[in-house]
């Protein structure tokens, strides 16, 4: 799957990794979305070897006794409220910590509740390393920020398969991708989302080097594969599987010379190892009757007109069209998504102030115009590779839909819950494609410096989020 | 030095130039809250998604308070606009767009140069949205904030005045540092320097990449 990693993509992943210690370090425990619930789900799994099932945010009590002692609700959403400051402070935290009971389990892992075993599965081992909540939580953040790396490699070998033309490029895209503070941030944290990241990754690489060699076996297993551990991470993988699926039956189109039954046998591999986990999955949540999450809102829970909602999806992402009434009054949900990818950090409390996201904007139209022009220049290519541009447009709205459903469940009691951009990053990938292109618009001369001025904007954006991150928590 | 060595050293010395007037700046404090400020917070009342408007009469605007912060809640909140009314006429005004989430939203209102009291202070959310929670303390109807006239929420709005800072980041470093060390697993002022530690190395590999892979 990794065959002949490349020096570079591995100091790539070195630099992710590094960059994620340090938002694990920075971040106070538990400020991180939905970490404790993550968080139970672990617990419950290491001390039980079962999955939770109640959805119910109260866990354990050991935990809850935890987050109380840490003033978690003073500080969690009071931008205002600063961690723990004084020496004194600290010595009846240590005091506190210390007459807190153990409890066996936690039946309740909230959100977290509904999702595939997997990640948690793998921290059991820095949990069980550890004895308390807080050293067992670093460990777990440890582990998750090595996981980082597995988005950088494959990333750039994503890059090299998808990109060719320009081998320098890789190195601008996936060193930029590594820097991506909101990805830092949440591979130092407890969520699954930092396997997402990486298995969706190694979902664009795999696609990506089967489109440039061809489905044989070999391409139809890694796809399926990789499909499947997706799938066993989280449920927003969902929003993939229409364009795998449409992938997979493409590329063996392209085939020409196999047979129709050899081509029959990889697309029935690849969609039988990808839906492996999925149906088991399934049958046990209808069996259980276990809440989904994500899933559940795109497997037809409506609950308004399928017009309204499709309608309500549209608006999350795009303009309102003619004729249709607003869902966001007053909301500029497409500057949201950008803003909430730029910075918004703790528990989506902790923004730059506004200029930061006006000047942000500069830079973003440099390298989109530049990224634009590199696109007009090859779009004979483009044409030629219309059917894998077309599958990765299908994973990104499939990704879209699933997020704008669960958002649309909320609604109107939140207007738009689910509009953070954490969401998005499983098609990091495709932002490390536009760095390439940007940095290739540049031209042959000043392509370099371009990709260069990315890097280091990427890297200045990084320490200023982290900066932020001190400056809210320990100012 | 050849133009990728110089555009990565231009751009470490642009971010470390725009370091120099972030690091000097003081961070906005707390200068006074209002009687709710120091009660147990609970929920006062819910604004309408139509008619989102919370006023507090008898509100004392300190000098030197540069932006109002209120206690209201939302996930996806509206635009906010506050206006500050002394003796029937506008004495301040401020907004803050769409799209904060918490318990708090800040309001710039430009420095205040004189204390004034007492005064009325009114948040609006200038397009129905979100409905938002309103924080306070519990108190009678005829000290609690209000929608309208005659339609009290449940208790008086906590709201706090902050004004400019006075000590700089940089000045509070090493607090900030010491504070980094405290409330978690591993306590003490070196995670401070090891998160500084492990971005130099990060910081070293990637000049060492752009030097390998871009100024070939």
């Amino acid at each position: 799957l990794i065959h002949g990693v490349p020096r570079v993509a591995v100091v790539c992943a070195l630099i992710a990794v590094l960059n994620a210690v340090c938002w694990s370090l920075i971040t106070p425990p538990f400020q991180v979305p939905d970490e404790p619930a993550h968080f139970a789900y672990v617990k419950q799994l290491a001390e039980t070897g079962s999955p939770p099932h109640i959805t119910s945010e109260y866990t354990s009590p050991e935990e809850i006794a935890t987050i109380d002692v840490l003033r978690f609700y003073k500080i969690r959403q009071r931008p205002q409220v600063h961690s723990i400051a004084s020496a004194s402070a600290e010595r009846m935290f240590e005091r506190q910590l210390k007459e807190i009971p153990r409890s066996h389990g936690s039946l309740a892992a909230g959100v977290a509740t509904s999702q595939p075993p997997l990640y948690y599965a793998l921290e059991i081992v820095p949990y069980d390393l550890a004895g308390n909540v807080l050293d067992r939580l670093q460990l777990m953040r440890l582990l998750s920020a090595a996981m980082a790396a597995l988005t950088a490699i494959f990333v750039f070998l994503f890059l090299r398969e998808a990109l060719p033309a320009e081998p320098w490029t890789w190195t601008v895209g996936a060193l930029s991708i590594a820097l991506v503070p909101l990805l830092g941030f949440m591979s130092g944290a407890v969520n699954p989302d930092t396997l997402l990241f990486g298995v969706s990754a190694a979902t664009f690489y795999v696609l990506a080097r089967a489109f440039r060699r061809g489905l044989n076996t070999g391409a139809a297993a890694a796809i399926g594969g990789v499909a499947a551990i997706g799938l066993l991470t989280k449920l927003n993988y969902l929003g993939f599987l229409p364009g795998i699926f449409f992938a997979v039956v493409a590329l063996a189109l392209r085939e020409p010379r196999a047979s129709r039954r050899a081509r029959g046998a990889r697309v029935a591999l690849a969609i039988g190892l990808a839906l492996s986990p999925a149906v088991a999955y399934v049958i046990r949540g209808l069996v259980t009757g276990l809440p989904l999450g994500v899933a559940s809102a795109a497997l037809g829970s409506f609950h308004g007109p399928l017009g309204s909602e499709l309608d309500y999806i549209w608006q999350l992402y795009l303009p309102r069209l003619p004729g249709t009434s607003s869902y966001f009054p007053g909301l500029f949900t497409q500057r949201m998504w950008f803003e909430r990818y730029v910075g918004l950090y703790g528990w989506l409390d902790t923004q730059f102030p506004n200029w930061v996201y006006n000047l942000a904007l500069i830079p973003t139209a440099a390298i989109a115009l530049l990224a634009g022009r590199a696109l007009f220049e090859g779009r004979a290519a483009l044409r030629r590779r219309a059917v894998e541009i077309a599958v990765y447009a299908v994973m990104a709205i499939g990704l879209l839909f699933l997020i704008g459903t669960a958002s649309y469940q909320t609604f109107p009691l939140h207007d738009a819950e689910f509009i953070q951009s954490r969401y998005l990053l499983p098609l990091v990938p495709l932002l490390g494609a536009v760095l390439v292109l940007g940095a290739r618009g540049a031209g042959r001369r000043w392509g370099p410096v371009a990709g260069t001025l990315i890097v280091v904007a990427f890297l200045a954006h990084d320490i200023f989020s982290q900066l932020l991150v001190v400056g809210r928590y320990y100012g | 030095m050849g133009p990728v060595k110089i555009a990565f050293m231009a751009g470490l010395a642009i971010t470390l130039a725009a370091l120099v007037p972030v690091l000097s700046e003081a961070p906005p404090r707390v200068i006074e809250g209002n009687a709710a400020a120091a009660g147990a917070e609970v929920e006062i009342g819910v604004t309408a998604r139509t008619d989102a408007r919370v006023c507090q009469s008898g509100e004392r605007l300190p000098r030197g308070a540069t932006s109002i912060r209120p206690s209201l809640y939302a996930l996806t909140g509206p635009p906010v606009e506050v206006r500050v009314d002394y003796r029937g006429r506008m004495v301040a005004f401020g907004e803050h767009g769409s799209g904060w989430t918490g318990t708090s939203v800040t309001l710039p209102i430009g420095e205040v140069t004189r204390t004034l009291s007492p005064v009325t202070v009114c948040f609006t959310a200038t397009q129905p949205s979100e409905p938002m929670l309103v924080i306070g303390i519990p108190t009678a109807a005829r000290v609690a904030a209000y929608r309208n006239p005659g339609r009290p929420y449940e208790g008086q709005i906590k709201i706090a005045y902050v004004g400019a800072g006075q000590v700089s980041w940089l000045t509070s470093a090493l607090s900030v540092a010491r504070r980094m060390g405290l409330g978690r697993a591993w306590s003490g002022s070196w995670i401070a320097v090891l998160v500084g530690v492990l971005m130099l190395a990060a910081l070293g590999l990637v000049a060492r990449l752009i030097a390998s892979e871009l100024d070939a």
